[in-house]
């Protein structure tokens, strides 16, 4: 693994006029490592996201690609440099085929303008292959995504980001909406994702999913960063109740015993 | 946590959870299918019901109703609603744009008709103004992110007026013309036609029939449409059967003695004539299907492995059944009783007045939806709401499918009986929806046994098949129509004999229940083949007199160039729809824009030139229209958005979209023009037939959705 980190963010804050959407984060992105980002709803992760994507400019702090010192102004500029984002909605088309929606906005054609089609048979194996190489086989790949399960189709949207180039891949809670099984499923992505060479940010709220697949924590609360770690620096318990803001927690539940005791 | 690895443990494999499709459940999500299963049920009832539809001449006017103004723009609004918005202004766009080129070779100042442009300004000048039309309506759609719905109403308005005061302003009547006034202005000036004799030929040309003598049309007719309908089974033979491993050659013994014994029975209906004769020669292709495709079954594939029954009954077999059985005794018996009052005027004996037959439909409609709503209702529901509901209902087992669809029918039925129908016309209809009722029950029960054993469901598949047989040959005897008589007969024979065949087949060879990409390619080339040599006996039929006919002499048939139009636009836009990066946009921007955005698919772009496919579709109906009919009205187009977008929608197109057909749309034309065609024709109150088109209307838009929703959710 080389040493400089694909993504490097120092101090990076964002404000909407006196709004502190987010203070002061600090992480790295590997190659074939997964960084979590953790917080709760609120906590300045969308923001977060946005500003890696290129939807947003951040404010302050150094943004940096490869060592270089990177500003996107809009999220092509992001996708062209190899940050490709899967959002929660997925960017899928549900009735349309897998193999349509894989290649969706950049399918290979044959022939010439104007007469110009979609290479199908091509368009369909490599969908296939891709999918393959993520450990799903799709037999059928005119099958809609609308028939496929939660997990499938964060896993097409996966497989897109990874065969057009991506270098980081940016998961938006993909877990979030699905259940036990389909997260394990889909968790085993972001490991297979990451040991294909991407540095891979998983954002979620969930640390029960994050401690097992990340290999570096940051945990956001109210915009601001609560820290940087590495794997080996925390536990699964200090990350969650550093995520539900500790002490916080701590009171909640001394309140609920004795609430449940009187 | 001991779960952290839960990814790690097992392969996820797609297709343990991907149960395999049928070719039938396969075939019915397609969304023209729906459409064209429809079109043939239209067809067949106007062809009981009246004598022109069998006939080229009906053929023709169904065409050339179809085909422009409304399969054109049916085609074109059906491309833009698969994009997610409506054109309201399309309509009024082909009345304007045909005035538009008339106008532009008028000399306006000069006063004389033909003095302006030349046409081969003048298309260019209109093409372009239509374009800038539907950028127009794109633009404002984008940029104002209101409903299109809502914007090109104003843009329907503003042609509408804009048609009228020009019309006012500059000829100072409520109609332009004329363009053939091209070619006298020439004559009389002794200069160029401008283009009008060529273009003429181009976009009004006829082709006439009566002067197009062949007289081995019918061999190529009748080889073309059989080989056609024989290739249509064997390919559902390849993609429902499991092929072998090892070919066995012997079973091509069979599919030889089967061609064989086909030509035999194609020459025989040939060169004799005569019920006897013709009963010979069905019977002959009978046999050849019989012998050629078990022959062929033999050859291809897998000997049937399925051990026998499972213990107990099937589920829901007895009620259809049993209502298939009521329907087909009463389709029977009603023919019978009818054909004993042949000669008296049934209307009379049923007219009540408008009121009170009126009120009697309400009151049968709503009786019928309260009954099939009750659970175990469905075998009365049945025979009460008539055919196509029993259809839904024994179909779709869906309980608002029955009721929608049997309050819709029973109105329909009801005032049509009423009403509209002539003695033939009412017989017709009740022994239609009898038997239709009857037919579409028994086929129920047979594929809800086949669930159980494959034995049981050929059985009862091979009932249906005798019921068939009988069914024509009572046709044969009680119609009082000899040329119905004799083509429904051999039909229904080959049908009856085609569905006997599959039922042994499918004890004789084992079903495939997994993907086979090569039997399926293979199928599908074969499904190819068979449309076009049906397409080819069908256009000799219909092209060609033999010389026979050409003495007797009949009504002349002329087909206009436009035919060939729509089906080329048809053809274009379905090819850029399914195959190039456009037509994937195009679904993508219906299906769900901020998705196709996000992956950098130009979304407004792509609904501009949506836009701009649907006006430029308006400049060539208007163009057509021109030179059609030479002057073209200020209120010419108005209004007939809704029915393209009618067309689009029995079509299969859905009105949310992200989904739809572009040939659907146009069979969808077809559906309307052959209702349209259809009521005069069969000598019914035409005063009566924007009933018949809403019900059509609604009734393809239920079956279509219930029809998806079983194919989708039956995997």
């Amino acid at each position: 693994m080389s040493d400089t980190p694909l993504l490097e963010l120092e101090n990076i804050s964002k404000f909407y006029g006196n709004i502190i959407a987010l203070q002061g984060v600090t992480t790295e992105v590997r190659a074939g490592q997964v960084t979590c980002v953790l917080g709760d709803n609120g906590a300045g992760k969308s923001t977060f996201i946005k500003i890696l994507a290129g939807v947003h400019e951040h404010s302050e702090g150094t943004f940096k690609l490869e060592g270089q010192e990177v500003n996107f102004k809009n999220p092509r500029e992001a996708l062209n440099a190899g940050i490709a984002a899967v959002y929660q909605d997925l960017a899928m088309v549900p009735l349309m085929s897998v193999w349509r929606n894989f290649f969706l906005g950049s399918e290979p054609t044959k022939g010439v303008w104007p007469l110009e089609w979609i290479d199908k048979a091509e368009a369909k194996r490599i969908a296939k292959e891709e999918m393959a190489k993520m450990g799903i086989d799709i037999r059928d790949t005119e099958q809609p995504v609308g028939t496929l399960s939660g997990g499938e189709r964060q896993s097409v949207a996966i497989a897109r980001a990874v065969y057009f180039g991506a270098k980081v891949l940016i998961l938006d809670e993909p877990t979030s909406a699905l259940g036990v099984k389909q997260s394990g499923v889909v968790l085993r992505y972001v490991v297979e994702a990451a040991r294909r060479g991407l540095g891979v940010i998983f954002i979620t709220h969930n640390p029960n999913h994050a401690y097992p697949v990340g290999d570096r924590f940051v945990i956001l609360n109210r915009g601001q960063s609560m820290g940087n770690f590495a794997k080996e620096d925390i536990s699964q318990n200090e990350l969650t109740s550093l995520m539900a803001g500790g002490a916080e927690l701590e009171a909640l539940q001394h309140e609920i015993a004795q609430a449940q005791n009187s | 946590m001991s779960d952290t690895t839960a990814g790690a443990s097992a392969a996820p494999n797609a297709d343990e959870r991907l149960a395999y499709r049928g070719v039938f459940q396969r075939a019915l999500v397609r969304p023209e299918i729906g459409a064209a299963i429809g079109a043939v049920a239209v067809w067949v009832f106007f062809w009981a019901v009246s004598v022109k539809f069998g006939q080229a001449s009906g053929a023709q006017s169904i065409l050339d109703q179809a085909a422009a103004p409304l399969g054109i723009m049916a085609v074109a609004v059906a491309l833009l609603m698969i994009g997610g918005e409506f054109d309201l202004s399309s309509g009024a766009a082909t009345g304007a744009l045909g005035i538009l080129t008339i106008l532009l070779v008028r000399d306006v100042a000069g006063e004389a008709a033909g003095a302006g442009f030349s046409l081969w300004v003048a298309l260019p000048i209109s093409l372009l103004a239509a374009l800038g039309l539907g950028w127009w309506n794109g633009f404002l759609v984008n940029r104002t992110s209101l409903p299109s719905f809502i914007v090109t109403l104003g843009s329907f308005f503003v042609l509408k007026g804009a048609k009228l005061g020009f019309s006012k302003l500059i000829v100072d009547q409520i109609q332009v013309g004329k363009l053939d006034d091209l070619a006298i202005y020439a004559e009389e000036n002794g200069v160029s036609d401008k283009g009008y004799g060529l273009l003429d030929k181009v976009f009004a040309g006829e082709w006439i029939r009566n002067e197009h003598v062949w007289d081995s049309r019918d061999w190529v007719y009748s080889i073309g449409t059989l080989a056609g309908l024989t290739l249509v089974v064997l390919a559902v033979y390849e993609f429902h059967f499991r092929r072998k491993d090892v070919m066995n050659p012997t079973g091509l013994i069979g599919v030889v003695v089967g061609i064989a014994l086909g030509l035999a029975g194609v020459w025989q209906l040939h060169n004799t004539d005569g019920a006897g004769a013709n009963t010979i020669g069905a019977a002959l292709i009978g046999a050849g299907m019989l012998v050629g495709f078990i022959g062929w079954g033999v050859w291809r594939y897998a000997p049937h492995t399925q051990s026998g029954t499972t213990a107990g009954r099937p589920d829901g077999v007895t009620a259809p059944l049993i209502a298939g059985v009521i329907c087909f005794v009463a389709a029977i018996l009603v023919g019978t009783w009818m054909d004993a009052q042949n000669g008296e005027d049934l209307t009379e004996a049923f007219d009540l007045g408008g009121g009170t037959s009126l009120a009697i439909a309400i009151v049968v409609a709503l009786v019928a939806m309260i009954w099939s709503a009750g659970t175990g209702g469905a075998a009365a529901g049945n025979v009460i709401g008539s055919a196509i509901s029993a259809a839904a209902a024994a179909a779709l087992g869906e309980a608002r499918a029955r009721v929608i669809s049997t309050g819709i029918v029973a109105i329909l039925a009801t005032l049509g009986f009423l009403n509209l129908s002539t003695e033939q016309g009412a017989r017709a209809i009740i022994f239609i929806a009898l038997t239709g009722a009857a037919f579409v029950s028994l086929i129920t029960a047979a594929t809800r046994s086949r669930r159980h054993s494959d034995r049981a469901g050929s059985a009862l598949l091979l009932l249906t098949s005798v019921a068939l047989v009988v069914m024509a040959f009572f046709v044969q005897s009680e119609s009082s129509a000899p040329k119905f008589r004799a083509e429904a007969f051999s039909f229904m024979l080959a049908f009856a004999a085609i569905m006997a065949v599959w039922a042994i087949a499918n004890t004789r060879f084992e079903v495939r229940r997994f993907t086979d990409t090569s039997a399926d390619t293979t199928a599908r080339n074969m499904l190819l083949s068979a449309v076009l040599l049906i397409v080819v006996g069908m256009v000799a039929r219909l092209g060609w007199v033999t010389t026979e006919e050409a003495e007797v002499g009949g009504s002349i048939v002329k087909y206009s160039v436009r035919i060939l139009w729509f089906l080329g636009f048809t053809a274009v836009v379905s090819w850029v729809l399914a195959r190039t990066r456009f037509g994937s946009w195009t679904f993508a921007v219906g299906g769900n824009k901020e998705a196709a955005r996000q992956v950098g698919v130009p979304a407004a772009r792509t609904k501009t030139q949506l836009f701009m496919v649907v006006s430029a579709a308006a400049w060539l109906v208007g163009v057509l229209l021109a030179f059609r009919l030479n002057t073209i009205q200020a209120s010419t187009g108005d209004g007939e958005e809704f029915e393209y977008i009618i067309a689009a929608v029995v079509g299969g197109t859905a009105l949310t979209g992200g989904y739809g057909s572009t040939i659907g749309a146009g069979i969808g034309a077809l559906i309307m023009a052959m209702a349209v065609q259809g009521i005069p024709s069969a000598r019914w109150n035409s005063d009566w037939r924007f009933v018949f088109v809403g019900g059509i209307l609604l009734l393809a838009v239920v079956a279509n959705n219930y029809i998806r929703t079983k194919a989708e959710s039956a995997r």
